[in-house]
């Protein structure tokens, strides 16, 4: 079992991120444990490559044979599609085409036709009739909100006026009751010193 | 004038229109590899060269769908990977999940006629590697023998990095132990 903090297999194989295979690399200095198992992987390496490649035995070779050949379409359509420029090329090319074709296909569009000229002074005309009929409707309804507001303070003017003119009338009233009655008292007055001076007995009642 | 190294995307961009020379010199690249890759899992030689044979074609009959040249390698050995495992499928029709008994391939210990390991080791290594599953002796091979990544070996194989670190990883263990006891008299004769 490795006390190694990352897999010494991995470290070996060179499979370690750069930091990682620093940290394994102090702790094998330091760990004769894992540099025995470092070691024995080495060994096995070394034992493996004992067994050497061979030679191969007959060479491998091709030749130019017109059954395996492309056909020169086939040749130069892989050309143009090997290749980036060229595929660059060609797609702009098919983009001009397709816009040529477009722009020769689409549907002409219908010509804007103006509505009819109308002469300047009908138009005036026809503006002044338009604002006169707004103006005056506007101003119709505006009388007519002041007349009602006009009449309803009228009416409250003359409720308030008949209030009083009672409340007045009243008070006069009470006024001439009382005049009445300090006229009685004086006529009363008056008769008692006529009696008194005429012996009658004249009191009003 | 200048010179420069042709590389493989120069000849597969050559290839694909056509020129069957650029394939060749393209082929001449890889195909000690390829051999080799397909002779460590079929372990018969002559299955080895035509299998080799078959792919090579293959690669040339489908180079337009290589998407990146950058990838060929992976992609090569994509198709190997399927040719070699369509052949077991072949052999084995009942559906059995090991592979054939290789032959044992004694010339391994030997390179242009001059010996270059211990007879022995090579016997040893060429027995442990078929005490394996196909899926970790493959692994190993691609990795050990190929060198490819991690990465790449997932694309060949079509199957998780996760599961090829893992049959990888298994498959080490059980390679140490088996040749733990060859490899010490070797280090003795100084062998490394």
């Amino acid at each position: 079992m490795s006390c190694s903090p990352f897999d010494l297999r991995d470290y070996y194989f060179k499979d370690l991120a750069e930091n990682e295979r620093r940290l394994t690399e102090v702790h094998v200095k330091t760990c004769a444990h894992c540099r025995e198992e470092l070691d024995r992987l080495r060994g096995t390496e070394t034992a493996l490559l004992a067994l050497p490649d061979e030679e191969i035995p007959q060479r491998i070779g091709f030749v130019s044979d017109p059954v395996f050949e492309a056909s020169p379409f086939r040749r130069g359509w892989d050309a143009l599609w090997g290749s980036a420029a060229r595929l660059g090329f060609a797609s702009a090319a098919m983009l001009s085409a397709a816009l040529v074709v477009f722009s020769l296909t689409r549907p002409v569009p219908q010509a804007y036709a103006p509505a009819p000229a109308m002469t300047s002074a009908a138009m005036q005309a026809a503006m002044q009739t338009e604002v006169s009929k707004r103006l005056n409707d506007a101003v119709a309804q505006a009388v007519a909100a002041s007349e009602a507001r006009q009449a309803r303070q009228t009416q409250d003017l003359l409720a308030a006026s008949d209030r009083r003119h009672a409340l007045e009338t009243q008070a006069m009233m009470v006024r001439v009751q009382e005049y009445l009655e300090v006229e009685k008292k004086h006529l009363n007055t008056l008769i008692l010193a006529s009696n008194d001076a005429g012996g009658g007995n004249g009191e009003v009642r | 004038m200048i010179f420069r190294a042709v590389e493989d995307a120069d000849l597969i961009r050559k290839a694909r229109r056509g020129d069957v020379e650029a394939y060749n010199l393209l082929i001449s690249r890889w195909e000690r590899r390829v051999y080799n890759y397909l002779l460590r899992i079929v372990a018969n030689r002559e299955d080895a060269l035509d299998l080799s044979q078959d792919v090579f074609l293959k690669a040339y009959q489908n180079l337009r769908k290589l998407d990146d040249p950058a990838r060929f390698a992976p992609w090569l050995y994509r198709i190997a990977h399927n040719e070699a495992y369509s052949l077991f499928r072949k052999r084995r029709p009942e559906g059995e999940t090991e592979e054939l008994q290789p032959e044992t391939l004694e010339g391994a210990a030997t390179v242009g006629g001059n010996a270059v390991f211990p007879v022995e080791l090579t016997l040893a290594v060429s027995s442990a590697l078929r005490k394996l599953t196909a899926d970790q002796r493959e692994t190993v091979i691609l990795k050990i023998y190929q060198g490819f990544k991690f990465e790449e070996i997932a694309e060949i194989v079509a199957a998780p990095v996760s599961t090829v670190k893992s049959r990888l990883y298994t498959a080490l263990d059980l390679l140490k132990t088996e040749l733990a006891p060859v490899k010490a008299p070797i280090k003795a004769r100084g062998v490394t």
